[in-house]
Order: structure tokens, then C-alpha cells, then sequence
């Protein structure tokens, strides 16, 4: 996510006075003052490198089973040991942030961009586009969200790809609601009613002057997602409707080696922990955020 | 199927949240009830867990062992077999003579048993179970055909006429000697049912079995628990001792385990071999072992492309490490298969040298198939642990990766256990992982029913078809001289294994894991027990 800031820079500084500094540079400086966040911030970075250069780090692959060396414990060879194919689970977590990464991020994107669309039009027409919208938000929320994602997996068929269309519509709605009411305060702006009143179609003004004022919230949104997306696809694969064999995705290596818990701990344990640490880097980052993105919310 | 079962799945978890508030109050009621009744009699409940549930409760129908295993305890058979072996024993028949020509049967039967629902068992019975089968389709009586060799006015079906000479004395007359029918007679599938019930229930006879057994059906949950209860009036003096069986399906292994060692069930099947030493050490637990008569196998369904080659089938026996999977997922307690049929079983042909495990030769013949760039399919693997098979998935991937060697992109599925039967014998698999038990002990039961082309679309679900094999399976069918027809077999074996329509995996040693207060129970290698001896110490 940290790319996408800077990326959205040029569009903000459309205001007449030059030397202000910009709002999202102000953010920075308070987001780097934030111990907490740049932890996050680490750990978030920290997978992103291993699943870009996971082809280059991961000392196996992810499927080379050796069934004689099966089950062996953490060593100077394999240093999260084995699992019961004989695979490198260290090689095999490498590769799942891959997967667990790209499902997250994707998911999310996927969500944000239909759910600002639709909460954009309910916000800025209101009436009764709103209302029809805000009730499907509504439904939508109604359910757990692991439910409804299943539900839509059983609908699709079980794999990778399904479940992560699954997870982004289940975020549809989360995303709606917050546009929406972002809109509706921006929409009362002056430089909103002066765009009107120069006679700026709808589009422009939503997309030149609504969205990017609405961007802030997004953003922060958008990096929790990212962990609560990561941990549901982890669920969807426990429960066989994620990820299929042999793809490493810590959720199925969670669900492959759970009857070896006793025999062999390190089988679920470093899957576990590869799971737990980027939903706290992803957490961290997100509160770092909103904290240096939305100052309302500081107190 | 798979999008039915899971949108299923989905409802039962919403229908579990709407009842969480009142299922509690319910349930303890129920207990209570179950629990004063076990203490005012001695036998005590006896709760067994396996891995699946049971297809339908009428043998007749059903050809999947987790069905036979109730049924075997609510019906009898004409003639049943010994303790821990096939050997053919008394059962509802009390005696019976074969002419010399091998083509007349007559059965002298047991004087007053009665069915579970009161009315007597009586030839004019066994006359109408048979009517009732050999009237039947493919559809519903598939296991009958299997073994019988097909229905009225087919060709190839042996038995011509079942008459009732007197009240207890029923005549079979067979078109063709066919040497395993007393052991076929005496299969879980061809029990008696009560005539008036199949009139009662009709097409819900599956769900309200009624025999002449030790138990009496009770009630049936699917997907959770089967409840018999004891029979009473049962014609053998004195048993059955126990006074409720319920039967619990607990699809995890080791979830099943783990209920067997907190004592929430008394017994269990599919014990996982990795759990074996754990379960010896345990005070409290037993390993019980099922004698050997099993096949595990991957099939590879043979009008399907590109199996239909047989180069492409012969490439794909090669390309597996049978051994390495019986070490890692059996911890060894299985043998290494190369015959569709297990050793213990005459005719086995000990001569026939096993496809072994060389990439560079399935690579080989893959390239004479014009098959050198590899292809894709499917690869089925089982839901539920199966005493030849305790983790299908996992084997499914390690036939997946080195198939992957040899360019063999495979894609394992799985669906639930009805629909996946279901399927495949429908010919959808490509290639799908299965395994049988013998229901008999005769070759016959092997060979016959599985891979003869009479059987596509009933047992045999490769849709393998060979005339040649066909001959030699009718004739030894035929045969009564019991050293011809081994031979017989053994050259339908030779066959087989040249077509190589199976990967032939594993014969396994199944373990079952039972309390120390579960006595008198002896494993049948058929894999359906009786539990009519079986009693439960107090502690």
C-alpha cells in the first residue's frame, strides 16, 4: 500500500497556494514518529520482499517431497524442519507469502474499487440510488462474513481464485458505507458547490474533487483489510475451499498438518506464525494510518 | 454435486445457529432417557465410530462398506461366515446340499425367527428377497448383478428359478454351475428382509430397515449417528449381550481418536497407522488389527482420453513409489500391490512381475503413447479415510508430484463421499483413488466384479472392457474344480495387469482401536462385523 500515497500526490495539489505543505507530507512526518506503525510497516515490507524474491530466497521448492525425510524437526538444513511429504515447510512459507500477499492485496483492491464506486454514487446522489445501495450494504452485512464467503466459494467451486473473489465481495460493503458518509460531509464543501456552480458535470466532480477527499479514509481501510482478507483466505484453505494441493498456502498447511500437532509441532506452528505476523504487520500499519491520515481520530 | 453439497453444508451451519439455543435442552433430555434405560438392563450401549456414514440401510442397494456395517447387524444372510475367515457356515439356512451337476441348491431353513416386525421367516421370504432382486435394475440392485451376473432375462444371469418347496425348504436352480455361490449367498448384500416392510416403506426401505438380526433399527441421523438397539427374540440363545449399538461418524481420524481416548466412544475403525504406538501405550486402549483381504487402488478410467491408451497407462504404473507411500502413510503396516486381488486369496498369481517405480521408463512409453509433453487430468482422491486407503489426500499428492515428474499435470478433487461413488461410476474421473474389500474371500469377488465389462457401471468404474478377460472370468465362474479355476485366474491376472486398467496400490493391514472394556470383538476381514458376542466390562 505504501506505494499507492505518493502515486495519488499529484492529484491534490490542485490548490492556488504553493508553499503549504502538502497534507500528505504532513501525515508521513507524523506516521514516522509512530514507533508502533513502522514496526508494522517492517513486517509488511518485510513479506513483501520474500514473496517477490521467493524464487530466490526459498532454498527448495515448494513441492519437492523426499517421503524419507518426513516429519524431521527444525535442523541447520531445513530450519522450520519438514512436513509429512518431507517438503521444506521454511521454502514452502517463503512461497505462501506469494499467495497469502497476493490474495490480500487483490481482494482488497478488488473490494475498494467497486465498494468506493458504489458508495461515491449512493453518497453523492442520494435519494433513492442510496437507499437501494445502502440496503444491500446492509443485507450484506447482516451475515458473517465467513459465511457469506463461503456461501459464495460454494457457489463458484473451491480454489484460490474463487476464494479470493469470495473475500473481495464479502469487503464490498465495509468500503461502501465509508465512502458514502465521506461523501456526504464532502459533499457539502464550497469548493464542491462552486465546481456545481460553474456548471462541472457529475463524473468530474466526483472524480476530480469528491474522490480524492475521500481518499484518506480508503487508504487506511484498505491496509486492515488487507489482514482481515489474508485471514479468511487462510480460513477458506483450513476448510479445503481455498487453496488446492500442493500449493503452499498457510492456511491449507495449517489444515494438512493439524493431525500431527503432537508428533510434530513445527508442522502447524510456523505456518501459524507466518499467518500471525503479517495480520499484525497489516493491523499495525492500518492504525498508524489512520492516525497520521485522519486527525479526528487522534484523541 | 460439489456446489449442492457445500450450498447443503451452508444451510446445516445455518440451520445449527438457529437451533444452538434449544439443541442444548433437547439433547440432555434425550441422554437422560438413553442412559436409564442402558442402566436398568447389563449390556450396556456400545458407541462405535468410523469414518463415514452409511449410504442406505438396505444391504441390497449398496455396495460401500459403512452401509454394510450396520446392515450386517440388523439383517442375516442364508449362510454366514466363521469368526475371521469365509468359510461357510450356517446361517438362516441351517443345512444345505448341492446336486451333482452343481446347478440345484436346496436350502434347509431355521424354524422360528421372526422379523423385526413380528412376521415370520419363512422360504416364501428368501423367495421374495430374490424376486425382488432379480426384478431390479442396474439402477437400484447393482451388487446383485455383480455377483449374480445380471437380472431376469439376461444372458448371462445364473440363477434360473428360487422356489419354495415347503415352508422352510428353498430350491435355487442355476442355469451354469457358478462355484462361489454359497459364498456369495452368504454376502452382507444378499441378507433377507422382511417382505411386509419392502411393501410398507417402499423406496424409503433404506431408511427403515427391517431383518431378522441381532439389533433392531432404532433411528438414523445422517451424517451423525446410527442407533440399534437389541433384538430381543434373536434365534441365537443368548445374544446379542449388548443392549444398544450406536454407530457415530466422525470423519477425522484423528478427531476420532481423540473421542475414543476421552471415552466418548468405545471403539473405532481407521486408526490412523501413525497412531498405532499411541494407542498400545494407552492403559485404557487396545489396537485391534482387521485380518488383510483388501485392495487400494487408483483407477484409470479407460474410455476417457488420453487414458484410453493403454502405453498411457502403463507409463502411469510406473511413475508410482508404492513403497514410499506405505512407508509414510501406512507407518508399514501394508504390503506393496501388484494384483488387483490380495495374496491371502486362491489364485493369486505370484509370478506376475509388478510395474516398478522408474521415471525414465514412464517417460519411455509416455513418448510412444505421443504423449512426451505430458498432459492434464484429474486426480480423485477420497474424503473419508477408508481402511485401504486411511488418507487418500495425502496419497493423491504424492502420486500427484511424481506424476508432475513425467509431465503429468494431475488436479486432485474431491467431493463428498456419496457423490463421489456416485461420480465415478458414472465414468466423470479421470483417474480416481478407490479400494475394495472382499465381501467374500473368492477371486471371483476381485476380478469379476470389478473389471469385468458385465460390471461397467456398477463396480467396475474404470470402464475397462475385454472380452478375452470376460471369457476367462465366466469360465472360472463355471468351473467347480477348484485347481483349474486358479489358474484361470491367474491368467485373467496376466491380462489385467498388460491392460493395466488400475494402478493397484496397496493390500492393507487395517487397525481399529477399541476400549480395554470391549471383549469378544474379532475384526472380520470383510470389514463389516458382527457384534452380536461382543459384550462391555464394567470398570
Amino acid at each position: 500500500m505504501a506505494e499507492i500515497a505518493p502515486q495519488k500526490q499529484t492529484n491534490v495539489p490542485k490548490q492556488p497556494d504553493e508553499e503549504v505543505i502538502s497534507p500528505w507530507r504532513e501525515a508521513w512526518k507524523g506516521f514516522r514518529r509512530n514507533k508502533l506503525a513502522m514496526v508494522g510497516m517492517g513486517i509488511v515490507l518485510f513479506f513483501i520482499l520474500l514473496a517477490i524474491f521467493a524464487g530466490v530466497i526459498a532454498p527448495e521448492g515448494i513441492n519437492d517431497q523426499k517421503l524419507s525425510e518426513r516429519l524431521q524437526s527444525p535442523s541447520a538444513s531445513h530450519w522450520f524442519g519438514t512436513d509429512d511429504f518431507g517438503r521444506d515447510i521454511l521454502s514452502r512459507i517463503i512461497y505462501g507469502a506469494r499467495i497469502s500477499l497476493w490474495v490480500g492485496f487483490f481482494a482488497v483492491l478488488g473490494s475498494a474499487a467497486i465498494g468506493s464506486l458504489l458508495g461515491l454514487i449512493a453518497g453523492y446522489y442520494g435519494r433513492m440510488v442510496d437507499t437501494i445501495i445502502s440496503r444491500i450494504f446492509d443485507i450484506m452485512l447482516a451475515f458473517p462474513s465467513i459465511l457469506l464467503a463461503i456461501a459464495v466459494v460454494a457457489v463458484l467451486g473451491p480454489s484460490l481464485r474463487n476464494a479470493l473473489i469470495a473475500i473481495a465481495i464479502i469487503n464490498i460493503p465495509n468500503f461502501g458505507r465509508l465512502v458514502r458518509s465521506r461523501v456526504l460531509s464532502v459533499k457539502q464543501e464550497e469548493y464542491v458547490m462552486a465546481a456545481r456552480a460553474v456548471g462541472m458535470r457529475d463524473t468530474r466532480i466526483i472524480f476530480s474533487h469528491v474522490l480524492p477527499n475521500s481518499l484518506a479514509p480508503i487508504i487506511v481501510q484498505g491496509t486492515l483489510a488487507i489482514a482481515t482478507a489474508i485471514l479468511e483466505a487462510a480460513a477458506l484453505s483450513f476448510l479445503g475451499l481455498g487453496a488446492q494441493a500442493p500449493q503452499p498456502e498457510w492456511g491449507k498447511m495449517l489444515a494438512d498438518s493439524r493431525q500431527y500437532i503432537i508428533q510434530a509441532p513445527w508442522t502447524v506452528f510456523f505456518p501459524g506464525l507466518a499467518i500471525m505476523l503479517t495480520v499484525l504487520g497489516f493491523n499495525l500499519l492500518g492504525d498508524g494510518l489512520r492516525d497520521a491520515l485522519d486527525p479526528k481520530m487522534k484523541k | 454435486m460439489k456446489k449442492k453439497y457445500i450450498l447443503s453444508l451452508v444451510f446445516v451451519m445455518l440451520l445449527s445457529i438457529g437451533l444452538a439455543g434449544c439443541g442444548g435442552s433437547n439433547e440432555s433430555s434425550g441422554d437422560g432417557g438413553g442412559d436409564s434405560d442402558g442402566g436398568s438392563a447389563d449390556g450396556g450401549t456400545l458407541i462405535f465410530g468410523r469414518g463415514g456414514d452409511s449410504v442406505a440401510l438396505d444391504p441390497a442397494a449398496v455396495t460401500d462398506g459403512e452401509s454394510f456395517k450396520v446392515t450386517k447387524n440388523i439383517f442375516d444372510t442364508l449362510l454366514s461366515y466363521g469368526e475371521q475367515d469365509t468359510e461357510i457356515n450356517p446361517g438362516l439356512a441351517e443345512d444345505w446340499e448341492v446336486s451333482e451337476d452343481g446347478k440345484t441348491y436346496t436350502l434347509m431353513l431355521r424354524e422360528g425367527v421372526k422379523f423385526h416386525d413380528g412376521t415370520d421367516f419363512n422360504a416364501d421370504s428368501v423367495v421374495f428377497n430374490f424376486e425382488r432382486w432379480m426384478n431390479g435394475s442396474e439402477e437400484s440392485f447393482y451388487y446383485y448383478k455383480s455377483m449374480f451376473g445380471g437380472f431376469k432375462g439376461d444372458e448371462g444371469h445364473v440363477i434360473e428359478s428360487v422356489t419354495a418347496k415347503d415352508d422352510y425348504t428353498v430350491e435355487f436352480k442355476l442355469k451354469r454351475p457358478q462355484a462361489p455361490f454359497l459364498k456369495n449367498l452368504a454376502m452382507s448384500p444378499f441378507a433377507i428382509a422382511s417382505p411386509d416392510a419392502i411393501e410398507k416403506h417402499g423406496d424409503k426401505f433404506g431408511e427403515n430397515p427391517v431383518g431378522t438380526g441381532p439389533f433392531v433399527f432404532d433411528q438414523w441421523s445422517r451424517n451423525d449417528k446410527i442407533v440399534v438397539t437389541k433384538n430381543e427374540d434373536y434365534w441365537m440363545d443368548g445374544y446379542p449381550k449388548l443392549d444398544r449399538v450406536i454407530f457415530r461418524a466422525i470423519p477425522d481420524n484423528s478427531a476420532r481418536l481423540n473421542a475414543l481416548m476421552a471415552g466418548e466412544i468405545d471403539l473405532m475403525d481407521g486408526l490412523n497407522p501413525s497412531d498405532v504406538s499411541q494407542v498400545e501405550s494407552d492403559e485404557n486402549l487396545e489396537v485391534f488389527f482387521r485380518p488383510s483381504m483388501n485392495v487400494g487402488y487408483l483407477g484409470l478410467t479407460s474410455n476417457r482420453e488420453p487414458l484410453n491408451n493403454k502405453k498411457v497407462r502403463q507409463a502411469l504404473n510406473h511413475a508410482v513409489d508404492k513403497q514410499a507411500i506405505i512407508d509414510a502413510f501406512y507407518a508399514g503396516q501394508a504390503e506393496p500391490a501388484k494384483n488387483p486381488m490380495p495374496p491371502v486369496i486362491g489364485g493369486y498369481n505370484e509370478d506376475i512381475e509388478p510395474y516398478e517405480y522408474d521415471l525414465e521408463k514412464a517417460k519411455a512409453l509416455l513418448k510412444e503413447a505421443g504423449y512426451e509433453d505430458g498432459f492434464d487430468m484429474e486426480l480423485w482422491a477420497m474424503p473419508v479415510p477408508r481402511p485401504y486407503m486411511p488418507d487418500g489426500q495425502k496419497v493423491a499428492e504424492v502420486i500427484q508430484s511424481s506424476f508432475a515428474e513425467i509431465g503429468v499435470n494431475a488436479e486432485i478433487k474431491s467431493y463428498e463421499w456419496a457423490t463421489y461413488l456416485e461420480k465415478a461410476r458414472n465414468g466423470e474421473a479421470d483417474s480416481f483413488l478407490l479400494g475394495w474389500t472382499g465381501d467374500n474371500g473368492d477371486a471371483d469377488n476381485f476380478l469379476y466384479v470389478l473389471l469385468d465389462k458385465d460390471n461397467i457401471g456398477s463396480n467396475n468404474y474404470t470402464y475397462y472392457s475385454n472380452d478375452e478377460l470376460h471369457d476367462l472370468l465366466i469360465e472360472a465362474q463355471s468351473t467347480p474344480d477348484e485347481e483349474k479355476r486358479n489358474e484361470l485366474y491367474k491368467e485373467a491376472q496376466e491380462i489385467i495387469h498388460e491392460d493395466a486398467p488400475w494402478i493397484p496400490l496397496v493390500h492393507s493391514k487395517p487397525a481399529l482401536g477399541g476400549s480395554e472394556r470391549v471383549k469378544g470383538f474379532n475384526p472380520h476381514p470383510t470389514g463389516s462385523d458382527t457384534l452380536t458376542k461382543v459384550t462391555l466390562e464394567e470398570k
